[in-house]
Formats: C-alpha cells, sequence, structure tokens
C-alpha cells in the first residue's frame, strides 16, 4: 500500500525508453523530462547535427538521414525504423516536424509504439484550419468573419468580408502561407503566392480567408487532456508581439484583456477542446479585438514553443505530464485545479536582423553567454562555437523570466538580457532589449502590429552609443597583437588583399 | 599611440574618454567604464574590421590607420567605375525562384531572384541598374554564402 500522496512524480516511470524526435532546444526539453521521469531519452539526428547538444543529452542516438529536414526530422520512415533499432515504448514529437503530422501518429501506433499527442483522428480534424473553423463555430464559439471554404471556391465571398482580409493556408502554422490583401487589385496575385509558399511547406495549397481584425491581441489558452475525459485549463499567454505573423515574446496572464475576456477565452477554449476526442498538451488561439471580442483562429495539438510561460505561473511541467498522459495516467486534482501566480515573459533569441525586416542571418556562435539566477530560464540548443544551419528552425534561445507582478518581471528580464551574449552574428536581442524599455510594452497595450508600428527598423543609435562601439572597437585593436600574421586576415577580405598588394609594392 | 580613425556605420566617430575592462578577450566580452558606469559589450573581429555588440546590437565598426584609409579609398574610387558587377548570395540557401532572363534590363533593386533560408523566402535585389549578361544558378540549387549568383553590366 502507497502512503504516497504527492503527484509531482508518478509512483514508477511511464515509459523504459522514449525517443525524442525532434532536434535542438525542442529536443533537450523533452530529453529534461524524460531524465527527471526515470525514462531513457533516444535522440535522433541528421548527418550534420551528430554531435549536437541534443543528442550529447540523450542515452543513445540514432542517424535518420541528410541534413534537409524532408530526408530526416520530416522522414516518418527513418523515425520509426530508429525507434525500432533502440527499443523505444514511446515517440514525442516536439513542436514543428512531424509533431501534428496524422499520418506519423499512425505509423508510430501501428509500429506498436505510443505517440506523445492526440490520436491520429484528432491531429486530421485539426490539422485542418476551415474544417477547425466550422467544428469550433458549430460549437458557438466566435470566429473570424471569412470564408468556411477554399478560396477558390468563393472568390466572390472575398468582395462581401471587405479588404483587408487576411489569407491563411488551410494546412497551415508558423505563419507561412499568410498574407494580408489591402485590395482587391492585390489578390490574385497574394493568392498565387500564398499557394505557392503553403504548398511548399505543407504539401497542401489550399488557402481560406478572414477578414483582417486589427489592431488585435493574440491570445492563446493552455489546455492538457487525459484519455479519461479529464481536462485542465491553465490560463492564457499573450502572443501580441510577432513579426511575420511569427511569435517572438509571449506572457501570461495577458496584460491586455479584463477578468470579463479571460472567462470567455478560457470557456471558449473549453468548447473547442470538447468538439474532438482530445488529450495531450493543447493550446486554443484567439484574436481579442478593441472591444474585447475574442474569435476563434485554430487549435494546436501539440506542445508549443511557449509552453513554458504557463510552466512558470502554473508551476506544472507540462512535458511530463504529455508524457504521463500518453501512458493512460490520469489528471490529479493538482493539475486540473492548479493555481497561476506571478507573472511569466518568454522572449526569443532568434538568428535574424531586427535592423533589416528581421531577415535571417548566419554564422558561428563565436560567443554564448547565458543569463542565470532568480526567476529566470533559459531554453536553448545551441552553445558556444555551434555552427548555425540554413536548414532548420532559426531560434537559438528561449529566455523565460518569472517574477510576483508584470513590473518586476519586465526587470527582471531587462537584467537577464543584460547578462545575455550572443556573438558571431546579429541576433534580435537588441530588439528585445529595447522592447523591454518601450513605453507601449510597459504598459501593455501593445497589438499585433507593435513591430511595424513602433520598432520599425529599429532607432539609429545615439551619440552616446557611437562613442562606445567606437571606444571599444579601438581598445580591441589596440590590444590585438601588433603585426598580426597574415592566416589571421580572412582569406577573402578586400582589406588583406589590399594590404598584400602594397606589402609586395614596397 | 597608433592614430586610428574610427567609423561607426560609415561616420567618423569620437571614442570619448570611455575605459575598457577586458573579461574575456579571447571570446570578446569587455566593459565600457566612466564616471562610476560600467557597459558590458562583445567585441569582434581583426585588422581593421569590427564588430561591437550593445545591448543586443550588433554594429560594426572600422578601426583603421591612415594608411589603411587610404588604401581603402583607393580601392572604393576603383569600384564605382562602372563594370560588370558579380551579385553574390548573403546568405546560404535554396533558389526557388528566377525573375529575371539574361537580356533584362533591371532597375535598382528591382527582385532578381529568391533564395530560401531559414524556412523564410528572401529576395535578393539588383545592388544598381543594369542588363543580365549570365545567371549562374538554377531553381532547386543550393548556394552558400558568397555563392555568385548572376552579373549585371
Amino acid at each position: 500500500v502507497s502512503l504516497r500522496t504527492d503527484t509531482s512524480l508518478p509512483a514508477a516511470p511511464p515509459f523504459r525508453r522514449l525517443l525524442v524526435a525532434n532536434r535542438g532546444e525542442i529536443a533537450i526539453r523533452v530529453t529534461r523530462a524524460c531524465r527527471e521521469l526515470g525514462i531513457s531519452p533516444v535522440a535522433v539526428h541528421s548527418d550534420v547535427d551528430a554531435d549536437a547538444l541534443h543528442v550529447r543529452a540523450a542515452d543513445h542516438a540514432e542517424p535518420i538521414g541528410p541534413a534537409a529536414a524532408r530526408e530526416s526530422y520530416l522522414n516518418i520512415g527513418a523515425v520509426i525504423d530508429a525507434a525500432r533499432r533502440s527499443g523505444a515504448e514511446a515517440i514525442h514529437p516536439g513542436y514543428g516536424f512531424l509533431s501534428e503530422n496524422a499520418t506519423f501518429a499512425a505509423a508510430v501506433e501501428d509500429a506498436g509504439m505510443v505517440f506523445v499527442g492526440p490520436p491520429p483522428s484528432v491531429l486530421e480534424a485539426l490539422g485542418n484550419k476551415l474544417a477547425a473553423r466550422r467544428s469550433a463555430s458549430a460549437a458557438g464559439v466566435p470566429i473570424v468573419p471569412g470564408t468556411t471554404v477554399a478560396l477558390e471556391e468563393n472568390v466572390a465571398g472575398v468582395a462581401e468580408l471587405g479588404f483587408p482580409v487576411m489569407l491563411k493556408a488551410a494546412a497551415g502554422g508558423g505563419g507561412r502561407g499568410m498574407r494580408r490583401v489591402d485590395r482587391e487589385a492585390d489578390l490574385a496575385a497574394a493568392l498565387t503566392a500564398a499557394q505557392r509558399e503553403a504548398a511548399a511547406a505543407f504539401g497542401d495549397g489550399t488557402i481560406y480567408v478572414e477578414r483582417l481584425v486589427a489592431p488585435a491581441r493574440h491570445v492563446e489558452v493552455q489546455l492538457l487532456g487525459d484519455r479519461h475525459g479529464g481536462l485542465a485549463v491553465l490560463g492564457e499567454r499573450d502572443c501580441s508581439v510577432q513579426r511575420r505573423h511569427q511569435k517572438l515574446v509571449e506572457e501570461s496572464p495577458s496584460p491586455g484583456i479584463t477578468g470579463e475576456t479571460r472567462q470567455a477565452l478560457l470557456e471558449s477554449a473549453r468548447r473547442v477542446a470538447g468538439t474532438v476526442e482530445f488529450h495531450n498538451a493543447a493550446t486554443v488561439e484567439f484574436l481579442v479585438d478593441e472591444r474585447q471580442n475574442h474569435y476563434f483562429l485554430e487549435m494546436n495539438t501539440r506542445l508549443q514553443v511557449e509552453h513554458g510561460v504557463t510552466e512558470l505561473v502554473t508551476g506544472l511541467d507540462l512535458v511530463a505530464w504529455q508524457i504521463r498522459v500518453a501512458a493512460g495516467e490520469a489528471l490529479p486534482a493538482e493539475v486540473l485545479e492548479a493555481p497561476r501566480r506571478g507573472h511569466a515573459i518568454e522572449v526569443r533569441l532568434y538568428a535574424e536582423d531586427p535592423y533589416h525586416d528581421f531577415g535571417p542571418t548566419a554564422g558561428r556562435i563565436t560567443t554564448w553567454r547565458m543569463p542565470a539566477g532568480p526567476g529566470v530560464r533559459v531554453d536553448a540548443g545551441m552553445e558556444e562555437d555551434t555552427d548555425l544551419r540554413p536548414e532548420y528552425d532559426p531560434l537559438l534561445v528561449k529566455l523565460l523570466v518569472h517574477a510576483d507582478d508584470r513590473p518586476a518581471a519586465v526587470a527582471r528580464l531587462r537584467r537577464a538580457l543584460d547578462e545575455t551574449h550572443v556573438g558571431g552574428l546579429q541576433t534580435d536581442a537588441g530588439f528585445l532589449r529595447w522592447l523591454v524599455d518601450d513605453e507601449a510594452f510597459a504598459a501593455g497595450t501593445y497589438d499585433t502590429d507593435f513591430i511595424a508600428d513602433r520598432w520599425r527598423n529599429g532607432p539609429a543609435l545615439t551619440e552616446e552609443e557611437r562613442s562606445l562601439v567606437a571606444a571599444a572597437a579601438t581598445a580591441a585593436r589596440r590590444s590585438s597583437p601588433a603585426s598580426a600574421p597574415a592566416t589571421t586576415l580572412a582569406a577573402g577580405s578586400a582589406w588583406g588583399a589590399a594590404a598584400r598588394r602594397e606589402g609586395l609594392r614596397r | 599611440m597608433t592614430d586610428y580613425q574610427v567609423l561607426v556605420d560609415g561616420t567618423a566617430t569620437d571614442p570619448g574618454d570611455w575605459q575598457v575592462e577586458w573579461d574575456d578577450r579571447e571570446r570578446g566580452l569587455a566593459r565600457l567604464v566612466r564616471n562610476g558606469r560600467s557597459v558590458p559589450v562583445l567585441v569582434e573581429g581583426q585588422g581593421s574590421e569590427w564588430f561591437v555588440t550593445l545591448q543586443g546590437r550588433r554594429v560594426p565598426v572600422t578601426v583603421r590607420t591612415w594608411r589603411e584609409r587610404l588604401l581603402a579609398e583607393a580601392e572604393t574610387s576603383a569600384q564605382s567605375h562602372a563594370g560588370p558587377i558579380t551579385v553574390k548570395a548573403t546568405l546560404p540557401g535554396l533558389i526557388v525562384a528566377i525573375a529575371v532572363a539574361v537580356g533584362d534590363d533591371v532597375e535598382q533593386g528591382a527582385s532578381l531572384l529568391t533564395i530560401e533560408a531559414m524556412k523564410m523566402q528572401n529576395e535578393v535585389r539588383a545592388p544598381r541598374p543594369g542588363r543580365v549578361v549570365e545567371i549562374a544558378v538554377a531553381a532547386g540549387v543550393a548556394v552558400a554564402t558568397g555563392a555568385p549568383l548572376l552579373r549585371l553590366e
């Protein structure tokens, strides 16, 4: 007879071995949950990732193919074979890659393993955003006005909605296949571009249209469901700070909704979850307009990038619960009624240049210093001397902070960013550091147009900043070896070539 | 001590009287100290070309001797004479679309081709007006940073 009354750890490990079908920070996050649960974690890797951090974190690693994701991390056969070879009992897909792929989930089950996620039928039902719109609407949840059929079948309907509109991919996610269209004249070209992008990203070019809701906040609700009908509604996250419709900053609670709106969102999320036989972690996304009306956008039945925000305010380990629920455990009252405490903020460091439209940057990380101290969490998949791969997501690290209230969380975030140093490439850290000092962000009054309206491509350097960087570079040059050997000159640099020519001329 | 000319974003800048304390010279970590204030920075580079990251912003800084300045100015003036230029990839990725053909006249800023990198589509634009005389890549080809894409005359 067990005398245990606590539920923070299961009585026995839910699985002996679990394969993590992902890479980078999320693979490490899942691996950590496995370690704490007493599960032996197995990594997979493409050829270029053989020495990656996520591989070294695991007990065992299986190669699954070449660098291109299509041939490795998206290769269902290769991942299943790797799981079989390693003796894994379950597969956790992380986010992205195969995490919402119904064919993959079915293949995992057919191979006699447990998929840490919802049943394939649920992935299929919710993966089609158009179908999800229809069923949410049928459940009495408000949806953004727009088409509920493919755009090609109802182009006339677009004019009735009125411009501007948003084009979205039925199979979409991550902002790809999304286009804002301001005039009817631009519709045809935007549709072609969106179809091409969606077809390339998802293998399905179906596009639907929604009226543009702006200004709006993007607020989502975290859910956790078990196989026995238990459903935990774990509060919201505000993800309104976005570029290219992709999130950069997430926080909970949302500073921009009333208590009444929050209750309405939580209730709507519960209703959407009720439309499917759902278990696992999931997120229901909404837009909230100026008048606090909310509209269902989509439901993602997987772990979100920003799940850590909810973990900080609830104290729950969502990844561990995903795994325990997958093994059949019922959610206890401590989870179903988990109280939320304080305020949490996450910022994402990307290999992107915020001074040039957040365009991609690349290179080798030459310096990597991460923050620490009270209330700071660092979820990273990189380290010093990592070469960034153009094949994969440019996310470098998620910095999360937790404090008693929002002003304290913002102050903590400022301090954490000041302790963060990434060298070798431009990142969006300059934007994030600017953000924590911005008045609108401090007031919590931002919306999804925040970056376009307030940041644009960032402020000009101040006189003091110019003099600081000038002083640092001058000191660096003075402290480098007086006559640098020729080998340290960048091989292709114009100055190097000119210096060599000059040297020969004398 | 050698006198240097310092350019921040291409503009001559006075470094002022900040003192520099190195915390890790090899990894470029330092603090600038003055009047009881301490500002952390990260410095990378060599020779005359440096990057200084201040509060997350990575700023290119040129620190050059007068001799280097004369050389650089001579090179710039040589390049500014109209001649063929090679447009190169500024990031590694996959060519997904080519918007021009050999013989096309393009304006400065015109879209030339699209490179997909980090799952994003990036337009490569004409750095100046000209005629496309050669295209070195095709759709579906992967390119490395610095790879020649096409030539403009």
